[in-house]
């Protein structure tokens, strides 16, 4: 059965794939993200919109295609995901 | 100073459910997560019940002077603690807490305006027990799922609370004897028992950012 995945999860794995999957500086692609992140286009564009407007991707504009790379504000918020993700797992919760 | 070891558990509950509560505010802070600011609210709560409670006790003993505790100052911060306690079940998908029924609904909530304050003080240590084994169960189940050490140490804190609850609430048959500080002592120790995993988290490199919601 397919384990299911708060808002805060997709968020912390989008986050965390623009941060460990990437040896591209450009940063990754909207398809690349679909893929690794297992979620409609039309829910990773609004999440990518969020994200960027809280500072915690950088949209860049690459030969003609957007790409997504995770900030320093970014890095700092997978942290503390991480962090509090095991503080709520102690108490039997997810974030 | 009568009620000195009162005194010193009321305030280490106080302090413990505050160490929590901040933590978990930090998180919520951080990440925006309503998890963690249910968890917030469940252990400010708690921390505000026993500082009401040491509140009472200090009154009692430097303002007052009695000899007992004012009841209603006892059931009051004991029914903030229970606040508290339902938001950490609350975590844990209650579905069915409360009844659908209109009749169930009015015979739950008529009686309180009906039986006096000692007797509300017994109600909320029934149902705080009845949330706290709720919290410890699921707590248990969620270690076999992912193994997590930490959930363990959880899991036997919300069960020492819900004893110490019950105690508390068995100590009105014998209310002049030991049972009271007893329950009051597993109690911190359930508490401290939830604050160790707690401890362990790292805060070193974790700020407040006020831009992220």
């Amino acid at each position: 059965m397919a384990e299911y995945r708060t808002h805060m999860k997709i968020i912390g794995d989008i986050l965390a794939t623009t941060r460990d999957d990437l040896r591209d500086e450009d940063g990754a692609t909207v398809t690349y993200l679909i893929r690794k992140a297992n979620i409609s286009h039309s829910r990773i564009s609004r999440i990518l919109k969020t994200l960027v407007s809280q500072g915690l991707l950088e949209q860049v504009d690459s030969q003609g295609s957007n790409k997504y790379r995770i900030s320093t504000s970014g890095r700092e918020f997978l942290q503390a995901y991480y962090t509090f993700t095991n503080f709520a797992n102690n108490f039997g919760l997810s974030i | 100073m009568e009620f000195l070891l009162e005194n010193i558990l009321n305030l280490i509950g106080f302090l413990v459910g505050l160490a929590i509560g901040i933590m978990s505010i930090i998180g919520f802070r951080n990440t925006g997560s309503p998890t963690l600011f249910r968890l917030t609210i469940a252990f400010f709560s708690i921390s505000l019940g026993f500082f009401v409670i040491w509140a009472g006790y200090m009154a009692e003993d430097f303002v007052i002077k009695s000899g007992n505790i004012e009841k209603g100052i006892q059931t009051l911060g004991i029914g903030i603690q229970t606040v508290g306690y339902f938001f950490i079940a609350f975590s844990h998908s209650i579905k069915s807490f409360f009844p659908k029924s209109r009749y169930f609904r009015s015979v739950g909530i008529f009686p309180l305006f009906l039986v006096s304050s000692a007797q509300i003080e017994h109600i909320f240590r029934s149902v705080s027990f009845i949330l706290l084994a709720y919290g410890a169960i699921e707590t248990m189940l969620s270690y076999f799922e992912n193994r997590n050490k930490g959930a363990i140490s959880v899991a036997i804190g919300l069960a020492l609370l819900a004893f110490g609850e019950f105690l508390g609430w068995y100590s009105f048959v014998f209310p002049e004897s030991i049972l009271y500080s007893v329950s009051m002592t597993i109690k911190i120790g359930g508490l401290i028992a939830l604050f160790i995993p707690v401890s362990k988290i790292p805060l070193t490199k974790i700020k407040f950012d006020e831009g992220l919601e």
